[in-house]
């Protein structure tokens, strides 16, 4: 079943978009722009990255690129969506709706209806021959979820900004909740080809979120060869990442990011969990419209 | 694929494309520069003392030849842009351009270069400057860089520096209330690129006028 990912861009002169996962929530900085406009980039690209948090085997995958901001703060940013409501430059805050990917059985997720597809590199042959038998089989599948809450950011100066968002609706039963803190160093100079980013930070969720991503049923404990794993809430990553964006002209951007994620507490020790440590590279050349 | 052969296939595709982009020209987008630029022309605070540019920094030093302009390219945009010798110039706002996604580059091909805002004070045409005003003046740009950076906050204003584009054209006098004056110092200002300035620091309640000699390139507020 095909996956739609997004990669998000770092594109800001004064103040860059961040870029932690591909399917997290993400909030480009404020553009000012004239009334009336927008900027947009879209563009494909290749991801290579786990199958599911906390697998051990990954895929590589067609990855579309989208970022879109209109003049009056509204913004798509990958697989989420927002609004700036902040006049300041130096704090950025409003609404954020975020599709969370679904799982399925084989690890992938479910695809994400309503969007152009784009077809997939598929796994290798022996690689394919291993998820025939289901490393998930068993296991519930997950539906898409749509998320909603909102982010908060603050600009320390232009350069490092402190980012939050704060996000209702993933699970099983949508009543997950995930926290994500992270800091960043924004890349600069408007006339530079190369703008490289720095991110870290942390998330945080509710015991209903690691149940469902991290969590083994006694029902599926029994169709599936895991023990039965009720995981509670608190810290669940630590991340850190890189993007390097390189203008190639006005129009043209290639943009890659560079992401290592640790899973920590009750989601590194679920029985789903065969590498608590995973990395995730991503490259696409991205046009601005 | 094992993971490694995936992870080594996903970086030899980025390095692969990042080569196809090596031609690349040296322009700049408009977008870029209007965010950049347009966050003074949005600001509520008072600015009526302030001019802001766009500045052209080349890579290399001294770069900036005579007749240099600075070109705005778009579908149906062409202008041209004067430079002054600091790479200074105005920056139209056009909506036109913005949609275009125009570009900017040089009149000079092969010099690669990076933009950025600076905020100045008004030069007067008599030269003649009231030692308030420019207290004021510099208080309306530190309000500005606080405005848009919170790590200016702690900063306070300390003087002004006069840039002058020739040495023979620097200089400066301080006249006090009781008609009394003092020549202020030249020095060559390496921010400022090798141009030679005339700093002036304010002292704690002095009142009076600087006057400078010849029209300066800029006024910097100085922040400490």
């Amino acid at each position: 079943m095909n996956k739609l990912l997004f990669l998000v861009l770092g594109t800001g002169a004064l103040a860059g978009s961040l870029a932690g996962g591909t399917a997290r929530a993400q909030t480009p900085a404020v553009n000012p722009m004239p009334d009336g406009s927008r900027d947009m980039y879209v563009g494909l690209g290749a991801q290579s990255a786990p199958r599911y948090e906390g697998s051990g085997s990954r895929k590589v995958s067609a990855l579309p690129v989208l970022q879109v901001e209109w003049s009056n703060g509204i913004f798509i940013s990958g697989m989420s969506a927002g609004m700036h409501l902040s006049g300041s430059p130096t704090v950025e805050y409003g609404p954020l709706l975020a599709v969370q990917p679904g799982r399925d059985e084989s690890g992938t997720s479910v695809e994400v209806g309503g969007v152009g597809m784009n077809g997939l590199i598929g796994p290798a042959a022996g690689e394919k021959a291993m998820f025939m038998t289901g490393r998930l089989g068993g296991m519930d599948e997950i539906g898409t979820r749509l998320q909603f809450g909102g982010f908060y950011n603050v600009y320390l100066d232009p350069q490092w900004r402190l980012s939050s968002s704060l996000l209702v609706g993933a699970g099983r039963d949508r009543d997950g909740a995930r926290l994500e803190l992270n800091v960043q160093r924004l890349a600069l100079a408007a006339g530079s080809h190369h703008r490289v980013s720095l991110t870290a930070g942390v998330g945080l969720v509710n015991r209903q979120y690691n149940e469902t991503y991290f969590g083994v049923t006694a029902a599926e404990a029994m169709r599936s060869r895991f023990g039965p794993w009720q995981p509670g809430g608190g810290l669940q990553d630590v991340h850190a990442s890189v993007r390097w964006n390189w203008v190639l002209s006005p129009s043209w951007m290639l943009t890659s990011n560079l992401q290592a994620k640790r899973l920590l507490g009750d989601a590194s020790h679920s029985p789903l969990t065969q590498r608590p440590t995973n990395l995730t590279v991503s490259t696409a050349f991205a046009y601005r419209f | 694929m094992c993971p490694v052969r995936q992870l080594i296939a996903s970086l030899a595709l980025l390095l692969a494309a990042g080569s196809a982009g090596a031609q690349a020209q040296d322009a700049v987008s408009y977008r870029d520069a209007y965010r950049a630029m347009v966050v003074f022309d949005k600001y509520g605070g008072p600015k009526n003392l302030l001019v802001n540019q766009l500045q052209v920094l080349p890579r290399e030093r001294g770069a900036l030849a005579d007749g240099l302009l600075l070109s705005l390219t778009g579908r149906s945009t062409q202008l041209n842009l004067p430079l002054d010798p600091l790479g200074r110039t105005v920056f139209p706002l056009q909506k036109a351009a913005y949609d275009e996604n125009a570009s900017l580059s040089l009149s000079r091909k092969g010099i690669a270069f990076t933009l950025r805002p600076q905020v100045s004070i008004a030069p007067r045409a008599d030269g003649v400057y009231d030692v308030a005003e420019l207290r004021s003046a510099c208080a309306q740009a530190l309000d500005f860089a606080r405005y848009v950076d919170a790590s200016q906050r702690s900063r306070q204003c300390a003087g002004v520096r006069f840039v002058f584009g020739k040495k023979a054209e620097a200089g400066a006098r301080l006249r006090r209330p009781d008609g009394t004056e003092q020549v202020l110092p030249v020095a060559n200002a390496e921010a400022e690129d090798g141009f030679p300035a005339v700093s002036w620091r304010f002292g704690g309640a002095e009142r009076g006028q600087v006057a400078t000699y010849n029209a300066p390139l800029a006024i910097l507020p100085i922040f400490e």
